[in-house]
C-alpha cells in the first residue's frame, strides 16, 4: 500500500564499477537484487513507496561514453545514457535538428529534477506517461545497450512490453539513445496535458512529427505518438497511414484524430479518467497535427 | 549496509563526511553537518524546498544520494549571502514580501540564484517555469516572482 | 478600546514594515522543529496504522519487533485509557480496541534510527474483526448506519456541543429564525441545489513534526511544529492525568500550518512513546504520504441549499442543511459544524431562516480547523444560489448582493445585530476593480470568457473565553522584549505584535524583539493561534503590555521631574516633556531606574508591563433555535471575483485575474494584510481548480503531491490585485479585525460564477479540473 512509504530510504548497498562489462556482470549475478540507475528520480521514489526493494544500486553514469551528447551530421545524435535532461534541452544540435525532444524533455517535473532525470531513465522506466518517450518513439530512437554478451543495438519501437516491462534482460544496461537524422524540414509538436500548467505528469501527452513526402499520395506523412492512454507508449500505425494516403484536409485530420482516440485502451486512474482521455486524444491529436502541418506549409 | 568517506566542498569549505549508502544529501546536510537551512517537505523530489545546487546546477538534495556527490561542490541557502552582504535574491525576497512561514524559502532563493546565473534577465514566463519545483503554501508566488524580476536588475 | 493614546508621529502602525522574521529565514538561520538539534541521545519513532477504515482489535502482538536490535519500547493504546479532544473527548492517543480510519494509530514503535523503527512496524502483528464502514455523511447520520461511537453519550463535551448519543451525530446546531414555511409562497423566485465538497488537505510545506521527552520525575517537554502551544500543554496533561503544569510545550517558527497544527494531533503520539524511553528525546516526523491521510483534513460537505427571494430581489428565505463528513473523531470538527450553522446564512440579512447542520461521524480521516473553519466549504455553494437567484429575478448578481448584504446594523442569522462594516465598498471597490460588466473577448477562438464574484463573512470560531496575554520588557538600551504566546505560523503576526508594541509604547520598530520560540514555560498564555484572531486579540493584549509599562515609566519620569504623567510621552524611544520640554531616553532609566536628587536613593526600577485581553461579551444561543445576544466577537467581511478562460478542447481553466477587497477594520502593516489575501487568493484557486482527497473505500488514492496537487507557480493569475477596506471595529486595536482565513473563503464560488458566466454550466462541487469542466460542457452539448 502506497500509505506505508518509508521515511527515507531502505538500506541497500551502492556499487560504482569500473567498466560497462563490470556492470552488466554484476547486475546479471544479482538479477533479482541489483539495479541499475541514473538519475535516480524513479528508483529512490519506488523504493521509498516499496514498491522496488533492490539490495544492491549500480551506478552507470561515468561509465564508458554514458556522458556524451554527440551530434554526426551524418549519422544523426547519440544521448548518452548519463545525460541529464536539462543538457538535452540546452543543446544547440539539439535545438537545431530536434526541438521536439526539447521540447518533450522541458515538459518533465522541474529545472531541479531534471538536472537529474535522463531520457534514457525515462524510457527504462517504461512508464506510459514517460514524457519523453513519444519524441523518442517519433524519431526513430535506437537503444544501445551493453549486456553480458557485450554491446548491441535494439530500435526503441519493440521495447516497451507494459507499464514498467521492457525486453531489458539481467545485465542489460542502455547506454545511449541514438537518433537518426530526422527527415528534412519536418516540424515536431509535443501536447501535454496535465493538471497543473506544468510539472505535473501526463493525463494524456501528443506527440506529433510531421513532413512533406512526395512518395506518399498525400504528400506529408506524420507520425504521432501517445502518451498515457494504453499499457504502453502507442504509436498507431493507422493515424500514419491514413495521413498518407488521404488528401490532407481538415477533416482528414478529424478522421486520423478519430483513430488515434480509437487505437487506445486509456483507464481510469486518479488522474483521469478513461472516457475524458479518448476524448482528450482526439481533441489533442487534431491540435497537434493541424499546428505541425500549418508549419509545414 | 557499507559507509563510504567522501569529500565535498561545502559553501566553500572541503568536509570529508562518512555516510551510509543510503543517506540522501539532503540527510547528509541537516544530520551530519547541521545545514539545516536545506529543508524537508516530501523527500521525494515534489515540493523543492531541499534544493541546493550541486556543481552550480540546482538538485532536489532528497533525490541524490550522498555518496554520488564525492568531489563535488555544493552551495545550500547558508552559503548564497557573501560575508557581509546579503545575495540580491535573498535582499529582493526581503524587500518584496515574498517571505511567510519561510519554508520553502532556502528552496526558491536556490532556484532563483541558479535561474539568473543562467538567465540574468528571464522573462516572468521562465521565471514562473524555473520555481515550478517550488512549491509555496503561503504566498501565492506573486511576491516571490516579483523578488526575482527585482533580483535580475542589480 | 479603539485607538491608543499615542501622539507619536512615527507610529510605525498602518506602515509596511519589513517582517521582523524575514532576515533569518532568508538566510537559513531560522529553526523550526526538525531542525533543533538533539544529539546522539535522540531516538526515533513511527506509528503502526490501520489499514482498514472500521475494525475491532483483536490482538497485538509485538514481540518480534521488540526483539529487534535497536527497537527500545512498542507503546499500544492499552497504556494510555484517557481520552483527549478540544470540544469533544472521543479519542485515544492510540486506538484501544476499535480503529475507526485507514491511518489510525494502533502502535508505536522507538528505536534508535527511524529505519529501524520502520522495520519493526513490518514486525507488529495486529489481528483485526473487519466491521462495514460509514463512508457518506448523509447515510452515517441514519438510524441504520453502524455505530461509530457507542460511548457518544460518555465522552466530555464543550456546552455549547450538542452530541446525540445512540447516533453517528456529534452536533446538531439548529436556526430556527422567522417562518420559513411561510415565507416560501412569498417568494417570486426560489432556488434548491445540492453540493458536495470534497475533503481536502491543509498541505504547510513543513511536515508535522514533535520531539518529546520525558524526566526522571515525569516532567514532559514536547517541541513540535504547531499553532496550539499552551491548548496541546492542557490537553495532552488532561488526557494523561497529570498536572498541565508538569508538561511544557516549545515551539518554534512553524512551516505553515492552515488550521492543521491547531489541537491536538500527532504530538500526543510522539508524548505517549517518550514515556516508555524517560531521559531521551524521541522524535516523530510525519511523512508527506502520512501528512496527507494523518493529519487533521478539511471536512467533506454534502449540503443542501434552498433560498428565495420577491419581486425586488430581496431574499425572503433560506433553508439549509449541512451534513459534515466529521471523520473518524470529531473533538475539533464539531465546532465547525456550529460555525457554519451560525453562519449559514451568508453574508445576507434574511428574514426566516432554517438550518440543520450536522456533524456525522464516518470512517474517513479525522476533520480539524482549516483556514477558514467551515465558511469556504458552505459559501461554495451559498454563493453559486446567490447567483442564480440573481438570474431567475432577472437582475445583476452584483446589484442583489448590494440589495441583501449585511450592513452596519442589519439583524443577522442569529438574531443579534451586525457591527460597524464595510462590505458594501468590497463589493464595489471589487466588481469595479474586475470591470464587471464588461465583456472581454476571448484569447483564442477555443476558448470563453467569464466573470464572477462572491461575497464572504467570517467570524473568529472559539470558546466564548478564548483569552490572550502579553509582557513587555526593556533592555538597558533602551529595546524591547515583547512576550507573546500567539505562533507566527508565516502570516506576520510576529511584525505586527512588534509594531503595535512599538507604537504603543513609543519607540521605533526595528528597536523591538519577540520573545521566541514560544515556550510555554516563559510565554504567556494565548488560546490558540487560529481563528484569525491574533491581530486582533494578542493585539489589545499587546497594547495592553505596553501601556503597562508605559504608564510605569511615565510614573516615575513625571515624580522625577516634578510633572504629571499627562504632559509626558514617549517618542521613538525618548520621554518627552510637552510642559517643560525636557527630556530624558528610555535606555538604563527602565532597568535603573533614575537617582534622586542629592544622593538620596533611586526611584523605578526594571519596567515590566502586563496585559491581557478576554471578550467577556459573547453569550451563548438557544440550543434550539440558534438566536442570542451575541454570538461571535465580530465578523470580516469581503468580496472576491475573478475573470478566467475556459478551454473548450480540454475544459481547462486559466484564471486571468483576480480581484480581493476585504474590510479588516484597520490594516496595521498593509503588505502583510495584502500577502494574506494573494496567498488566500491563490489557496482558494488552488482547492478551486486541483484539490481534493481521493478516499474510496476509506483509501486515500492520492495521498503524496504526485497526485495530489496544489498551485504551483505557474498556474496563478498574472494579475491579482488586493483592496483594504477600513471600517474599524470598535474593540479592536487600532480598529483591527483579523484577514488570514478570510481570504480564501469566497474563491470557490467566484470561480465557479465564472464557469457558469463562461460556458453556462455548474458541477456539484470542486475541483473544478479540467476533465469535470470538459464532460459537463460535452453532456451539455456544448462542445462534441
Ligand atoms: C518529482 C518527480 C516528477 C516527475 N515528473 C515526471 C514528468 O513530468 N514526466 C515524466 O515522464 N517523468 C516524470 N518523473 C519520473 C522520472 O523523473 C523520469 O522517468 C526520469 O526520466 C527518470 O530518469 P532517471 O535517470 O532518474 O531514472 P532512474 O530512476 O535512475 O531509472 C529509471 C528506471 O530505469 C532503470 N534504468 C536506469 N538506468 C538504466 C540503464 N542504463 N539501463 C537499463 N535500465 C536502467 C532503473 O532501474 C529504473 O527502473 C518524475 C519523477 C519525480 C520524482
Ligand atoms: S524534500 Fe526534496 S523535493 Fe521535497
Ligand atoms: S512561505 Fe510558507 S511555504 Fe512558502
Amino acid at each position: 500500500m502506497i500509505l506505508d512509504t518509508h521515511p527515507a530510504l531502505p538500506e541497500f548497498e551502492y556499487i560504482r564499477p569500473a567498466n560497462l562489462a563490470e556492470a552488466s556482470d554484476f547486475l546479471a549475478q544479482h538479477p533479482d537484487t541489483a539495479r541499475p540507475f541514473l538519475g535516480g528520480t524513479d528508483v529512490f521514489v519506488r523504493m521509498r513507496d516499496g514498491f522496488m526493494k533492490p539490495e544492491f544500486l549500480v551506478d552507470v553514469k561515468n561509465l564508458d561514453g554514458t556522458n556524451e551528447l554527440r551530434f554526426d551530421s551524418r549519422t544523426g545524435l547519440t544521448v548518452g545514457a548519463a545525460v541529464n535532461m536539462n543538457r538535452v534541452i540546452a543543446s544547440p544540435d539539439v535545438q537545431a535538428h530536434y526541438p521536439l525532444l526539447a521540447e518533450a524533455c522541458r515538459s518533465v517535473a522541474s529545472y531541479q529534477l531534471r538536472t537529474r532525470a535522463t531520457i534514457v531513465g525515462n524510457l527504462c522506466n517504461a512508464s506510459p506517461a514517460g514524457d519523453t518517450i513519444g519524441a523518442c518513439l517519433v524519431f526513430g530512437g535506437v537503444l544501445h545497450l551493453h549486456g553480458v554478451s557485450g554491446p548491441r543495438q535494439e530500435p526503441l519501437s519493440g521495447f516497451f512490453r507494459g507499464p514498467g516491462k521492457t525486453t531489458l534482460k539481467p545485465g542489460d544496461i542502455v547506454t545511449a539513445i541514438h537518433f537518426p537524422i530526422p527527415p528534412n524540414g519536418c516540424v515536431g509538436k509535443y501536447i501535454k496535458l496535465g493538471r497543473n500548467q506544468l510539472s505535473d505528469l501526463s493525463i494524456v501527452g501528443v506527440t506529433a512529427l510531421g513532413h512533406k513526402d512526395s512518395t506518399c499520395s498525400s504528400g506529408y506523412r506524420f507520425r504521432l505518438a501517445l502518451a498515457s492512454v494504453a499499457p504502453v507508449p502507442l504509436m498507431p500505425a493507422e493515424v500514419e497511414t491514413y495521413l498518407a494516403n488521404n488528401p490532407l484536409t481538415p477533416d482528414a485530420i478529424n478522421e486520423a484524430a478519430r483513430l488515434a482516440s480509437q487505437a487506445c485502451s486509456p483507464i481510469d486512474d486518479v488522474r483521469g479518467g478513461a472516457r475524458y482521455r479518448r476524448q482528450m486524444v482526439r481533441n489533442l491529436s487534431v491540435k497537434a497535427l493541424t499546428e505541425v502541418w500549418k508549419k509545414l506549409d | 549496509m557499507a559507509f563510504h568517506k567522501i569529500n565535498i566542498t561545502i559553501n566553500g569549505g572541503l568536509e570529508q563526511v562518512v555516510v551510509p549508502s543510503n543517506m540522501t544529501l539532503m540527510q547528509m546536510l541537516r544530520e551530519n553537518l547541521a545545514l539545516t537551512g536545506t529543508k524537508n517537505g516530501c523527500s521525494a523530489g515534489e515540493c523543492g524546498a531541499c534544493t541546493v545546487l550541486l556543481n552550480g546546477e540546482p538538485v532536489n538534495s532528497c533525490m541524490v544520494l550522498a555518496v554520488e556527490c564525492d568531489g563535488t561542490n555544493i552551495v545550500t541557502v547558508e552559503g548564497l549571502a557573501g560575508d557581509q552582504q546579503l545575495d540580491p535574491v535573498q535582499e529582493a525576497i526581503i524587500q518584496s514580501g515574498g517571505v511567510q512561514c519561510g519554508f520553502c524559502t532556502p528552496g526558491i532563493l536556490i532556484s532563483a540564484r541558479a535561474l539568473l546565473d543562467r538567465n540574468p534577465d528571464p522573462a516572468e514566463e521562465e521565471i514562473r517555469e524555473a520555481l515550478v519545483g517550488n512549491l509555496c503554501r503561503c504566498t501565492g508566488y506573486v511576491r516571490i516572482i516579483e523578488s526575482v524580476k527585482a533580483a535580475a536588475k542589480v | 478600546m479603539a485607538e491608543p493614546k499615542v501622539e507619536n508621529s512615527t507610529s510605525p502602525v498602518g506602515e509596511s514594515k519589513i517582517r521582523i522574521d524575514a532576515r533569518e529565514k532568508v538566510t537559513g538561520a531560522a529553526i523550526y522543529a526538525d531542525d533543533i538539534q538533539f544529539g546522539n541521545s535522540l531516538l526515533h519513532a513511527r506509528i503502526k496504522r490501520s489499514p482498514h477504515p472500521h475494525a475491532l482489535i483483536k490482538k497485538i502482538n509485538s514481540e518480534k519487533a521488540l526483539a529487534l536490535p535497536g527497537v527500545k519500547a512498542i507503546v499500544t493504546g492499552q497504556d494510555f485509557p484517557g481520552y483527549i479532544g478540544l470540544y469533544l473527548k472521543d479519542r485515544f492517543f492510540f486506538c484501544r480496541d476499535r480503529v475507526r480510519y485507514v491511518g489510525d494509530p494502533v502502535a508505536g514503535v522507538v528505536a534508535v534510527s527511524e529505519e529501524i523503527a520502520e522495520k519493526a512496524l513490518g514486525l507488529i502483528e495486529v489481528e483485526y474483526e473487519i466491521l462495514e464502514p460509514v463512508l457518506d455523511p448523509e447515510y452515517g447520520a441514519r438510524p441504520e448506519a453502524p455505530l461509530l461511537h457507542p460511548d457518544l453519550g460518555k465522552y466530555a463535551v464543550a456546552s455549547f456541543i450538542f452530541p446525540q448519543p445512540g447516533t453517528n451525530i456529534s452536533n446538531h446546531f439548529k436556526i430556527r429564525k422567522g417562518d420559513v414555511n411561510g415565507a416560501w409562497e412569498k417568494c417570486t423566485a426560489i432556488v434548491e441545489h445540492k453540493y458536495r465538497i470534497p475533503h481536502i488537505q491543509h498541505v504547510p510545506i513543513e511536515p508535522h513534526i514533535a520531539i518529546a521527552k520525558v524526566d526522571e520525575a515525569g516532567e514532559i517537554t514536547l517541541w513540535g511544529s504547531s499553532q496550539s502551544p499552551f491548548a496541546q500543554r492542557n490537553l495532552i496533561a488532561q488526557s494523561l492525568g497529570i498536572s498541565p503544569g508538569k508538561m511544557r510545550v516549545i515551539a518554534p517558527y512553524v512551516g505553515g500550518g492552515f488550521g492543521c497544527k491547531a489541537g491536538v494531533s500527532m504530538e500526543s503520539l510522539a508524548v505517549a512513546i517518550a514515556m516508555k524511553v524517560k531521559g531521551r528525546p524521541v522524535k516523530l516526523l510525519l511523512t508527506r504520504e502520512e501528512e496527507f491521510f494523518t493529519a487533521f483534513v478539511r471536512q467533506g460537505l454534502t449540503a443542501y441549499f434552498k433560498m428565495g427571494c420577491d419581486e425586488n430581489g430581496r431574499l425572503l428565505a433560506m433553508e439549509n442543511t449541512f451534513y459534515w463528513d466529521g471523520g473518524a473523531y470529531t473533538e475539533y470538527g464539531v465546532n465547525i459544524t456550529r460555525a457554519a450553522g451560525y453562519s449559514s446564512s451568508g453574508p445576507y440579512e434574511v428574514p426566516n431562516v432554517k438550518t440543520d447542520s450536522y456533524c456525522v461521524y464516518t470512517n474517513h480521516p479525522v476533520g480539524g480547523a482549516m483556514r477558514g473553519f467551515g465558511m469556504p466549504e458552505i459559501h461554495a455553494g451559498l454563493e453559486q444560489c446567490i447567483d442564480e437567484l440573481a438570474l431567475r429575478i432577472g437582475m445583476d448578481a452584483v446589484e442583489f448582493r448590494k440589495l441583501n448584504c449585511l450592513k452596519t446594523g442589519s439583524t443577522l442569522v442569529t438574531g443579534s445585530r451586525m457591527h460597524a462594516t464595510g462590505l458594501s465598498q468590497c463589493i464595489e471597490k471589487t466588481a469595479e476593480a474586475i470591470g464587471w460588466g464588461k465583456k472581454a473577448p476571448p484569447s483564442a477562438p477555443n476558448k470563453r470568457r467569464g466573470k464572477g464574484m462572491a461575497l464572504m463573512w467570517k467570524a473568529p470560531a472559539m470558546p466564548p473565553n478564548a483569552g490572550s496575554s502579553a509582557w513587555v520588557e526593556l533592555a538597558e538600551d533602551g529595546t524591547l522584549n515583547v512576550g507573546v504566546g500567539g505562533q507566527e505560523i508565516g502570516q506576520g503576526v510576529f511584525t505586527v505584535a512588534a509594531q503595535m508594541a512599538a507604537a504603543a509604547l513609543g519607540v521605533a520598530y526595528e528597536s523591538v524583539r519577540i520573545a521566541a520560540p514560544i515556550d510555554t514555560r516563559y510565554s504567556p498564555y494565548e488560546w490558540q493561534t487560529v481563528a484569525s484572531r491574533l491581530t486582533w486579540s494578542m493585539g489589545n493584549a499587546i497594547v495592553n503590555a505596553a501601556k503597562d509599562a508605559r504608564k510605569q515609566i511615565l510614573d516615575i519620569v513625571a515624580e522625577a521631574w516634578d510633572e504629571t504623567p499627562d504632559d509626558l510621552n514617549i517618542v521613538n524611544g525618548v520621554v518627552i516633556s510637552y510642559k517643560s520640554e525636557k527630556e530624558i531616553p528610555l535606555k538604563n532609566l527602565v532597568i535603573y531606574g533614575l537617582p534622586k536628587p542629592g544622593d538620596q536613593g533611586w526611584r523605578g526600577g526594571p519596567i515590566i508591563g502586563r496585559g491581557s485581553f478576554m471578550p467577556t461579551y459573547v453569550t451563548g444561543l438557544d440550543a434550539e433555535t440558534g438566536q442570542g445576544e451575541r454570538a461571535v466577537v465580530h465578523y470580516t467581511t469581503g468580496a472576491q471575483a475573478v475573470e478566467l478562460e475556459v478551454d473548450l478542447d480540454t475544459g481547462r481553466i486559466e484564471i486571468i485575474k483576480g480581484v480581493s477587497t476585504f474590510d479588516i477594520g484597520k490594516a496595521i502593516n498593509p503588505e502583510l494584510v495584502e500577502a494574506q489575501m494573494e496567498g488566500g487568493f491563490v489557496q482558494g484557486m488552488s482547492s478551486a481548480l486541483f484539490e481534493s482527497l481521493q478516499l474510496k473505500d476509506g483509501v486515500l488514492r492520492n495521498p503524496s503531491f504526485v497526485d495530489y496537487r496544489i498551485a504551483t507557480s505557474s498556474d496563478i493569475p498574472k494579475d491579482l490585485q488586493s483592496y483594504i477596506v477600513e471600517v474599524p471595529q470598535d474593540d479592536g486595536p487600532w480598529g483591527a479585525r483579523g484577514i488570514g482565513e478570510h481570504s480564501m473563503v469566497p474563491t470557490i464560488p467566484a470561480i465557479a460564477n465564472a464557469i457558469y458566466d463562461a460556458v453556462g454550466v455548474r458541477l456539484e462541487g470542486p475541483p473544478f479540473t479540467a476533465e469535470k469542466v470538459y464532460l459537463a460542457m460535452l453532456d451539455a452539448g456544448i462542445v462534441k
